[in-house]
C-alpha cells in the first residue's frame, strides 16, 4: 500500500520522441508528498508532454511514473484513483452541462449518488459555474473550461493533482478562488502540481520547482534553493540559458 | 482521502447508458432534433422493409442483412469516424481496467436510436425463423441480439482501427481508396457480378451472405438444433474476441499522443515562395493539401471512385465510361473539396485582418485546387481514352475537360463561401483524425450540390459538341475560364462583405435567430422526404434508368436486375425515361425545397 513517505510523484528516466524531435529526453522528477510543486519552462520544453506521462495520459517511450509508489504503467487503476488531472487541452463531453458533467464522471468513478450531487454543487458554486447551469459545456469560454476541468479533477478528492497550466485564461477572481482552493488542498496535506509560464504565480504558490528546457530537468528543489538570492524570474532565464530578446533589431518599428 | 473503488461492471454501464442518454436529450435541440427525428424516420422504413423482405422474399433476407452490416462498416469511415457521442478521452482517467470501461463504453453505444432501429430490422430473423416453427423462432430472437451486438462491435472496432492507425498520407490514402471503391461498388457492382454469369440462386453466393457475420442468424436458424447452438455460441465468443480487440485498441488510443492527423515531416522546409497575393496564397494551400489527413483521404475516394468506376465496366467489355475516368475525376474531388473555408476553421481571421487578402485568398484556392487535380485528371483523360480506343470521344473529352476543371475550381470557392458548414477547428480535431467534426449531413448536402452544379457548367461545352466537335473544344476552354473568373469573383466579393458572418459562423455556430427560418424549421415531413430522396434517388436514376439506357444502347441483352430490360420492349425506353426523370425528380425537390426555404427567408429577413 502506499504510504506518505513515498514522494507524491517519482519520474525517472522519461523519454518521448515524435518524429525526430526529442521532446522529453531522461526526465527524473521526484515532488514530495504534501508539496505545492511548480513546473516551469519555456513553450514547447516539454513540460505537457512529461505531465501527460507522468499521469498515464501518453505512453512514454522509455522511463517509469510513480504516484505515491504506485507505477503508473504498471497498476494504472490503482494509480488513477490517487490523482486528479486537469490535462491541457481537455476533451470533456461537450453537450452535457457542468452538472451533468460532474455527476456522470463522478458516478463513473464509484462515489454514491448523494456525495456526487453534494460535491458538485459545491463545486460548481464554489468555482462560480453555477449560474451557466443550463449552458452546455461546448459553449464555455476558455476560463470556464479550465473550471469545468478543475472540478472534474477535484470531485472524487484525490491525494494528488496533476494541473496543467490551471491559470491559463481565467479571470482575476477566480484565480484567486483557485489559489485560494489549491492552498486549502495542500494545507490539509494533498499534493499539488502545477505547470506555468508565470513566474511570480509559481513563486507566490508553489514551495518546490522544477526548471524544464528542450526536454531535460534544468533544476528542481525547494523554491528558495533554485532561486537563490535573485528572483525565481533571474533564476530561470539564467538556468535555460537564455537572454531576453526585443533590444535588436526591429528598428522599423519605431520609425 | 481518495476514493479507491470503481463501481462494478452492471451499475458502470449503467452511469454510460444515463450519460449517453443524457448526451442526446442535449442534442434535441433546434437542427439536430429534427435530423434525428427524420433519421428515424428513415430508418424505421429500412427496417420495416428487411422484415417484408423476410416475409415475402426469404431468399434475400441474407443480403438485406448484409446490407445493414455493410452500412455499420461503411458508415463510421463516409461519415468521418462515426458519431462518438461517448468520447474515450472523456474516461481516460478512470481508476477501472481497460476491459471494463470499454464493456461500459459498449452499453452506452446501444443507448441510441440507431442500434434500436437495427434491433428491428434483425426482428426479420423470428420472422424469418417462423417457417422453422417455435424453434426458429427462439433461434431467430436470440440471433437478432447477437447479430446486432457484433455489427455494432465491428463498427467500434473499425473506428477504432481508423482512429489509431490512419496517422500518415498512406494510411489516409488507403481509408480514401477503399471508400472510392466502396462507392464505386455500390453504383456498379453489378457489372462484375454480371461478368461472372452469377444468377441470385448460385450456391456460393448463397454461402457467402452466409459466412458475413450479418448471415449467421439465417445460418443458425436454417441449421438443425445442436449446429444452431455451435453457430450462436461461436457468435458469442466471436463478440468476446472483438470487445477484447477493442478494449486494447482504446487503451492505445486513449495514451497515444493524438497529433490530430498531421502526418510526420522529415527532410529540408521547402522554400517558400518568392512572391505574394493569389501565389502566396497557393503555395499555402498546396501545403495545406499535402499536410491535412482529411484533404488527402477525400482526394484519393475522389480518384479511387473515378478510377475503379470505369474498371468495373470493363468485366462486361463496356469501355464507353474509360475516357471519362478523369472528367469524373473532376467532378468527384469538386464535390470533396466543397468545404473548403469549412475545413480550416477559425483560421479565417487571418485573411480577414489582412486589408485586400480575400481576393488573393480565392484566386489561390483556385489555382491550388487546379495544380492539385488538374494534372491528375488531364492524364487520366488522355490515358484513357488512348487505352479505350474510343475515338469519338476525343471531343468529348478535349471539350468537358477544360469545361469541367474551370467550373469546378468556380463552383467549390462560391460555394465555400456561400454554404459553409462550420466544423471544429484543425486543432481541435480529437481522437478521429479524419473528422471535421462538421455536421455530416449538411457536408453531403454541399457534395450533391456540386456533383450537380459543375456538371451544370459543362452543358454549354456539350451542347456545342454536338452541334461542331471542335467548337465544342472552344467553347469549354472559353466556358471553363469564365466560370473560373467570374464565379470566382462572386466568391471574393462575398468574402469581402461576409467574411466575419462566415468567421462567426464556424466559431459560435449557426446564430439561432428566432425570426429567421433554417432547413430545421421544414415541415418534417420534407425533411422525412429530402432525406429520402437524397439516399434512394440515385436508384433509379443511375442503375435503374442510365445504366440499361447505355445497355440497350450498347446491345447488351443480359437484363440482371434491370427492371426496364425485364419488360416488353416496347415498355422498355418509357420505363427507362421513367426512372431516369424520377430519379432527377428527387434529386430536384431534395435541393430546391431547402433552397425555397432559405430564399423565402432571406426575402423576409432581408
Amino acid at each position: 500500500m502506499p504510504t506518505h513517505q513515498e514522494p507524491a510523484l517519482r519520474t525517472a528516466g522519461l523519454r518521448k520522441v515524435f518524429g525526430d524531435h526529442v521532446a522529453v529526453d531522461d526526465i527524473d522528477l521526484t515532488v514530495p508528498a504534501g508539496s505545492f510543486y511548480g513546473l516551469v519552462g519555456p513553450n514547447g520544453a516539454g513540460k505537457t508532454t512529461t505531465l501527460a506521462m507522468a499521469v498515464g495520459l501518453l505512453r512514454p517511450d522509455a522511463g517509469s511514473a510513480e504516484i505515491f509508489g504506485v507505477d503508473v504503467w504498471r497498476d494504472t487503476v490503482q494509480a488513477k484513483a490517487l490523482i486528479g488531472v486537469l490535462p491541457d487541452g481537455n476533451a470533456m463531453p461537450e453537450r452535457l452541462t457542468g452538472r451533468e458533467a460532474l455527476t456522470y464522471l463522478g458516478l463513473l468513478r464509484g462515489l454514491p449518488p448523494a456525495v456526487v450531487a453534494e460535491r458538485t454543487d459545491e463545486l460548481l458554486q464554489v468555482l462560480e459555474l453555477d449560474s451557466a447551469e443550463r449552458t452546455l459545456i461546448i459553449e464555455y469560454s476558455t476560463g470556464m473550461r479550465k473550471k469545468i476541468g478543475l472540478a472534474v479533477a477535484l470531485l472524487h478528492a484525490p491525494r494528488l493533482l496533476v494541473l496543467d497550466e490551471p491559470f491559463e485564461a481565467v479571470d482575476p477572481i477566480s484565480a484567486a478562488t483557485i489559489r485560494t482552493i489549491l492552498r486549502r488542498f495542500a494545507g490539509n496535506g494533498g499534493s499539488v502540481i502545477i505547470s506555468s509560464h508565470v513566474m511570480a504565480l509559481v513563486e507566490q504558490i508553489c514551495d518546490h520547482v522544477g526548471v524544464i528546457s528542450d526536454g531535460r530537468v534544468v533544476a528542481a528543489g525547494p523554491l528558495a534553493d533554485v532561486r537563490g538570492a535573485a528572483t525565481l524570474e533571474d533564476a530561470f532565464v539564467g538556468l535555460v540559458g537564455a537572454r531576453t530578446g526585443g533590444t535588436e533589431g526591429l528598428a522599423w518599428l519605431t520609425s | 482521502m481518495a476514493h479507491l473503488l470503481t463501481p462494478g461492471p452492471a451499475a458502470m454501464a449503467q452511469h454510460m447508458i444515463r450519460m449517453r442518454l443524457a448526451l442526446m436529450r442535449n442534442s434535441l435541440r433546434g437542427d439536430d432534433a429534427t435530423n434525428l427525428y427524420a433519421g428515424v424516420s428513415f430508418g424505421l422504413l429500412l427496417a420495416l422493409g428487411t422484415i417484408t423482405v423476410a416475409v415475402l422474399w426469404p431468399a434475400y433476407l441474407p443480403l438485406a442483412l448484409a446490407v445493414w452490416l455493410s452500412g455499420w462498416i461503411f458508415g463510421p469511415i463516409l461519415i468521418g469516424g462515426g458519431n462518438e457521442a461517448l468520447r474515450p478521452e472523456y474516461f481516460s482517467m478512470l481508476p477501472a481496467k481497460p476491459g471494463r470501461i470499454a464493456a461500459a463504453l459498449l452499453a452506452g453505444a446501444f443507448a441510441g436510436p440507431v442500434p434500436a432501429v437495427n434491433l428491428i430490422a434483425l426482428l426479420s430473423l423470428p420472422v424469418y425463423g417462423w417457417r422453422f416453427g417455435p424453434a426458429g423462432v427462439l433461434v431467430g430472437l436470440v440471433a437478432a441480439v447477437t447479430t446486432l451486438v457484433t455489427m455494432v462491435m465491428i463498427s467500434r472496432v473499425v473506428v477504432a482501427l481508423i482512429g489509431l492507425f490512419v496517422r500518415s498520407r498512406a494510411t489516409a490514402a488507403a481509408v480514401g481508396i477503399v471508400t472510392g471503391t466502396a462507392i464505386a461498388l455500390c453504383s456498379n457492382g453489378w457489372a462484375p457480378v454480371v461478368a461472372m454469369g452469377v444468377t441470385d440462386t448460385d450456391a456460393w453466393s448463397e454461402v457467402f451472405v452466409r459466412v458475413l457475420p450479418s448471415g449467421w442468424g439465417v445460418a443458425a436458424i436454417e441449421a438443425s438444433w445442436p449446429f444452431a447452438i455451435a453457430i450462436l455460441v461461436a457468435n458469442a465468443g466471436v463478440i468476446a474476441l472483438l470487445l477484447a480487440a477493442w478494449a486494447v485498441l482504446l487503451s492505445r488510443r486513449v495514451v497515444s499522443a493524438a497529433r490530430g492527423g498531421v502526418p510526420p515531416r522529415r527532410g529540408t522546409p521547402r522554400p517558400f515562395p518568392a512572391t505574394g497575393g493569389a501565389r502566396a496564397v497557393a503555395a499555402k494551400e498546396l501545403r495545406a493539401w499535402w499536410r491535412d489527413l482529411v484533404r488527402i483521404q477525400l482526394l484519393a475516394t475522389a480518384f479511387s471512385y473515378a478510377i475503379v468506376t470505369p474498371l468495373l465496366l470493363i468485366t462486361i467489355d463496356v469501355w464507353v465510361m474509360v475516357p471519362f475516368a478523369g472528367l469524373i475525376a473532376i467532378v468527384m474531388a469538386a464535390a470533396s473539396s466543397a468545404n473548403l473555408y469549412g475545413a480550416d476553421g477559425t483560421a479565417l481571421w487571418l485573411t480577414l485582418m489582412t486589408p485586400g487578402a480575400e481576393r488573393a485568398d480565392v484566386r489561390g484556392r483556385q489555382l491550388a485546387w487546379l495544380l492539385i487535380v488538374g494534372p491528375a485528371a488531364v492524364a487520366l483523360s488522355l490515358a484513357g481514352t488512348l487505352i479505350s480506343g474510343e475515338t469519338w470521344a476525343w471531343p468529348w473529352v478535349l471539350g468537358l475537360l477544360p469545361a469541367l476543371l474551370g467550373g469546378g475550381a468556380g463552383i467549390i470557392v462560391l460555394l465555400a463561401v456561400t454554404s459553409l458548414v462550420p466544423g471544429t477547428d484543425p486543432h481541435k480535431r480529437g481522437g478521429n483524425p479524419l473528422s471535421t467534426g462538421a455536421d455530416e449531413t449538411a457536408e453531403t448536402s454541399l457534395a450533391w450540390l456540386v456533383l450537380c452544379a459543375v456538371p451544370a457548367t459543362a452543358l454549354p461545352a456539350a451542347g456545342a459538341i454536338l452541334l461542331n466537335p471542335w467548337a465544342g473544344v472552344a467553347t469549354g476552354v472559353l466556358t471553363g475560364a469564365l466560370s473560373a473568373w467570374g464565379l470566382g469573383r462572386i466568391a471574393y466579393r462575398r468574402l469581402e462583405n461576409h467574411g466575419i458572418d462566415l468567421l462567426n459562423l464556424m466559431k459560435h455556430g449557426p446564430a439561432p435567430q428566432a425570426d429567421k427560418p433554417t432547413t430545421a424549421d421544414l415541415p418534417i415531413q420534407h425533411r422525412i422526404g429530402v432525406m429520402i430522396c437524397y439516399t434512394i434517388g440515385w436508384l433509379p436514376l443511375f442503375p435503374q434508368g442510365l445504366v440499361p439506357m447505355v445497355m440497350k444502347i450498347f446491345g447488351i441483352d443480359n437484363p440482371v436486375w434491370f427492371l426496364a430490360l425485364h419488360l416488353p420492349p416496347i415498355w422498355q425506353w418509357p420505363v427507362i425515361i421513367f426512372m431516369i426523370a424520377l430519379g432527377l425528380l428527387m434529386y430536384g425537390y431534395a435541393i430546391l425545397i431547402p433552397m425555397r426555404l432559405s430564399s423565402s427567408s432571406s426575402a423576409t429577413s432581408g
